[in-house]
């Protein structure tokens, strides 16, 4: 019973906008993807045309061998989850569950045994006869997930489950949604903009902007390696440098720097990325030699900020600020000062290099 | 994966369920309320309703323009309507901005006693006011012996500021409630006197208001039946008139005539405050309520006075019609009898019990509808919504009296089994106040979060049990709103169903006026005194009901 989800060539537009550009994309049965971007990408617009409550402009859905084009939500087997919650505020917590199965006419004593079921795997069980009104945010949220998986759908959609909710239940619930997906093996397709929530999550991160896909995945691939300038600021944060290149070094100001990926690009001006926790610290000073190897330069600290695990330090690079990033272990061990010289190696595969640059930057 | 599926022949079924609904709210709306008005339409223009372009024909408005006698009716509608407006706006306006923008007590008495005509006929007002001032009134005859009387143009006047004055004040309460009053302590601050605060900003931001309360007051005025009846004496008005030629004349194609001329004015006042108020409407929304600093002394009394002045006149005209029913002869013999309550009529009792079941079934049956055909309009993928809502929004144009012409028009024949059976009241009355029960549907249902229905269908709901389990349930406060203004509605309306009662069937609303023109008039604040009783027993019944229903689960249940 293993089928696939098709998307292929789907474009959605409203009037003379596009939510959705041609967006292809298979997923797998069991596998959790996460649709990542920012607001107004288009994210919820893509997965209201899965949902069937929205009709793509063109393009087709299928799944398994059945094209979905046509078919209602109702008869697509899809549970989704709302940011909302939208659990009807006139049923108890066990009528909400239920509601998908008496819809499907399942006999009573099934239906009973499978409410328990769900009840209990989401530890609501004491909270059944209670009323939406009377639980928190989180439960609500585990009402509406068990309400979704009752049905055993075939695959579920989350649209942005967990951003109503505060940031210590967020992280609680995270880790339910995760277990449940292991446990049960659905396929899910989450939604969210948190890119923390992505790639802690997902198996496969869906990349989306202006309504493309613009790069997929896995959280590993989409952090380390960022196809574009705006996924490297996007998903983690980069620092940007404009330079070009010259004997096959990347020259920037008065440095050049050995750079790993330097062959994929071919345009002369180009941009450079580095991750503030990919910087190194060497030291207050070196050994006179050291400073012959490439991409060690010496700045100046203008900031020092302690933010718990890491601490963040701001250093000026020929004139432009930079963000270094050190495990506040590491800080501990060689600290660092405000307003004083320091020496920071740039690990030659730690850069990645872009022909463009996404316009916010500049 | 999934065990049990969802039926795959009742989602077929379900695809013709919106469309059907809508298709069955546009056929009802064309055929009650488009259909009698074409007939209006037909009769006054065409050569006996024949339509044939030979038949084409003005001869009925030349007759009317030309005859001083039916002419007059016009103007005095006019006069009559223009004078109320301009008191009722400018007495609702000193009275909202007493219970909004002042510190007097008892803002809550005040509320509730500007609302008090809403549950009585509007005839209740002429009938207070003849005891009050007519030719045997207790204070011109009795009080002050003079020959002076208000039957006439005052008369109906008066009757209808104090009949219009709620219908205002829900409008200028809810504008003034909304403007935003700092901005009126600023312009203090910096120097403005009072008086430049009021014309400078208090009247400019609450223009919107003003100019719809004062449209709605118009369409009131020039529509009522029931006042002008029985206090204008031989001052006819427009709806009078055609009541007299269809009536007493048995010129239908007159009264045909005149129903379009009642309706170029009533039609312009409705849309004029239609396209206001939604104007307006979006300066208002999401307004808090305002903190209303300390009153001076002075300005706080001379408001309290006036506000009482004002409740004490609605309350006479109540207490006048209540206590004129169960004295002996007014205003000479005070001693008390129920002799007035065993009317001498036809109708009698049970035009009562026929009001009552009758607003039972229209209040069910006008809030179910309504709050349907609000579902059809405002679901995930509606079928003709603007038409719908067009629809929908006219009866609330057309003059009650009209339609009731329409009607006669329309049905009177026999193959429309309806008329002349109190089911043809139930579907006028309905049809007249859809525009309210439907709007107020609708902004109810906007409230639902609409996930809520999209979570539903995403689960396998159709649209039956969706609207059944979810929508309906979620829906009983409004529907309980909407079926107290239907039942309130059908009780008092006059004008709607004066053309539909029959030798065999009598409502009470209708029997006011029988009484009163039979000479029976101690007989008829009986009556009316009845009907009051009703609605209030009414009112409280719902209200118990709607506390029960407003309860949210979560206050009769503690958490474990
Ligand atoms: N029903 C609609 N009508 C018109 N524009 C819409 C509609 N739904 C979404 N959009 C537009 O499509 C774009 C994508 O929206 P959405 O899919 O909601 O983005 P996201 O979920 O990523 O924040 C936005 O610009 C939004 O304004
Ligand atoms: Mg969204």
């Amino acid at each position: 019973m293993s089928k696939n989800l098709v998307l292929k060539n789907i474009s959605k537009s409203f009037g003379s906008l596009i939510a959705v550009d041609n967006v292809n994309l298979t997923v797998a049965p069991g596998e959790f993807v996460c649709f990542l971007g920012p607001s107004g990408c288009g994210k919820t617009t893509l997965l209201r045309i899965i949902t069937g409550f929205e009709f793509q402009t063109s393009g087709d859905i299928s799944y398994g061998d059945k094209n979905l084009n046509n078919v209602i939500p109702q008869k697509r087997d899809f549970g989704i989850v709302f940011q909302s919650y939208a659990l009807f505020p006139n049923m108890t917590v066990s009528q909400n569950i239920a509601f998908g199965l008496t819809m499907r006419k399942m006999p009573q004593n099934l239906l009973n045994k499978r409410v328990d079921e769900m009840l209990e795997l989401m530890g609501l069980t004491e909270w059944k006869a209670h009323y939406p009104s009377q639980l928190s945010g989180g439960q609500q949220q585990r009402v509406a997930l068990a309400r979704a998986i009752a049905i055993k759908p075939n695959v579920l959609l989350l649209d942005e489950p967990l951003s109503a909710l505060d940031a210590k239940i967020r992280v609680r619930l995270r880790a339910v949604i995760k277990r449940l997906q292991h446990e049960l093996g659905i396929t899910m397709i989450y939604v969210t903009h948190d890119q923390e929530e992505a790639l802690s999550m997902a198996d496969r991160v869906v990349v989306m902007r202006e309504g493309q896909l613009r790069q997929v995945g896995s959280p590993w691939e989409i952090y380390k390696h960022p196809k574009t300038s705006f996924i490297a600021e996007f998903v983690g944060t980069s620092n940007f440098y404009e330079g070009h290149i010259k004997d096959s070094h990347v020259i920037y100001g008065k440095y050049s720097f050995e750079v790993s990926e330097i062959d994929k690009v071919d345009s002369e001006k180009i941009y450079l990325a580095i991750r503030p926790e990919d910087i190194e610290i060497v030291g207050t000073t070196i050994a006179s030699d050291e400073c012959v190897a490439s991409n060690i330069v010496e700045v100046r600290t203008e900031l020092v900020t302690f933010l718990g695990a890491v601490v963040s330090i701001t250093v000026n690079l020929e004139g432009k600020e930079m963000i270094v990033d050190i495990a506040q272990k590491e800080f501990a061990k060689k600290p660092v000062k405000e307003k004083e010289s320091l020496y920071l190696y740039f690990p030659p595969d730690a850069f990645h290099v872009y022909s463009e640059i996404f316009k916010k930057l500049i | 994966m999934t065990d049990y599926t969802v039926s795959s022949a009742r989602m077929e079924f379900d695809k013709f369920i919106i469309p059907t609904v809508t298709i069955f709210i546009l056929a009802l709306l064309f055929f009650f309320m488009m259909f009698p008005l074409w007939m209006i339409l037909k009769l006054s223009f065409f050569e006996g309703g024949e339509l044939a372009l030979a038949n084409f024909t003005l001869s009925n408005f030349k007759q009317y323009f030309t005859t001083a006698y039916t002419l007059r009716s016009l103007w005095h509608s006019l006069y009559v309507s223009g004078v109320t407006t301009v008191i009722v706006t400018i007495i609702i306006f000193f009275f909202a901005y007493a219970l909004t923008r002042t510190t007097i007590a008892n803002k809550t008495f005040f509320r509730n006693i500007i609302m008090l005509p809403l549950v009585a006929p509007s005839i209740v007002q002429a009938l207070a006011l003849i005891y009050l001032f007519g030719r045997n009134g207790l204070i011109t005859s009795h009080l002050f012996q003079t020959d002076w009387n208000i039957y006439g143009a005052t008369g109906i006047i008066v009757s209808e500021v104090l009949y219009c004055l709620p219908h205002a004040f829900v409008i200028l309460f809810t504008t003034l409630s909304a403007v935003d009053i700092r901005l009126d302590e600023a312009a203090e601050s910096l120097g403005a006197s009072p008086f430049k605060v009021f014309t400078r900003i208090t009247l400019p931001s609450a223009k919107y208001g003003i100019i719809s309360a004062a449209a709605l007051t118009f369409n009131l005025t020039i529509t009522d039946f029931g006042n002008p009846v029985v206090i204008g004496g031989n001052y006819s008005v427009l709806a009078t008139e055609i009541y007299a030629q269809v009536t007493n004349l048995y010129r239908f194609d007159l009264g045909a005539t005149i129903s379009i001329i009642l309706l170029v004015p009533s039609l312009g006042a409705f849309m004029l405050n239609y396209y206001i108020s939604r104007k307006s409407f979006s300066m208002i929304s999401g307004a808090a309520r305002p903190f209303i600093p300390p009153t001076r002394r002075l300005k706080k009394i001379l408001y309290s006075v006036y506000c009482y002045l004002i409740a004490f006149s609605i309350i006479m005209i109540f207490t006048t019609v209540i206590i004129g029913s169960f004295v002996k002869v007014w205003p000479y013999d005070w001693t008390l009898t129920l002799a007035h309550y065993s009317f001498p009529s036809i109708g009698g009792y049970s035009a009562i019990w026929t009001s009552v079941w009758i607003s039972l079934i229209v209040g069910v049956v006008g809030s179910f509808i309504t709050l349907v055909a609000a579902y059809a309009m405002e679901t995930r993928q509606p079928y003709f919504k603007q038409v719908v809502y067009f629809f929908s929004v006219m009866p609330a144009a057309i003059p009650g009296l009209v339609m009731g012409l329409g009607y006669i028009l329309a049905f009177n024949k026999p193959y429309y089994w309806f008329y002349g059976t109190p089911w043809i009241i139930v579907i006028n009355i309905v049809i007249c106040n859809f525009t309210l029960g439907i709007l107020s549907s609708v902004s109810n249902l906007k409230n639902i979060d609409p996930s809520i229905e999209e979570a539903s269908i995403s689960l396998g709901g159709d649209t039956l049990s969706t609207f059944f389990k979810i929508i309906f349930p979620l829906s009983r406060v409004a529907f309980i709103q909407n079926f107290t203004y239907f039942f309130m509605r059908s009780m008092t309306t006059i004008s709607a169903v004066i053309f539909l009662v029959s030798a065999t069937v009598h409502l009470a609303a209708i029997e006011i006026i029988m009484l009163d023109n039979d000479g029976w008039t101690a007989s008829a604040n009986a009556m009316c005194t009845c009907i009051i009783v009703i609605v209030f027993v009414m009112l409280g019944i719902l209200h118990l009901v709607n506390k029960w229903a407003g309860k949210t689960p979560s206050t009769e249940m503690v958490s474990g």
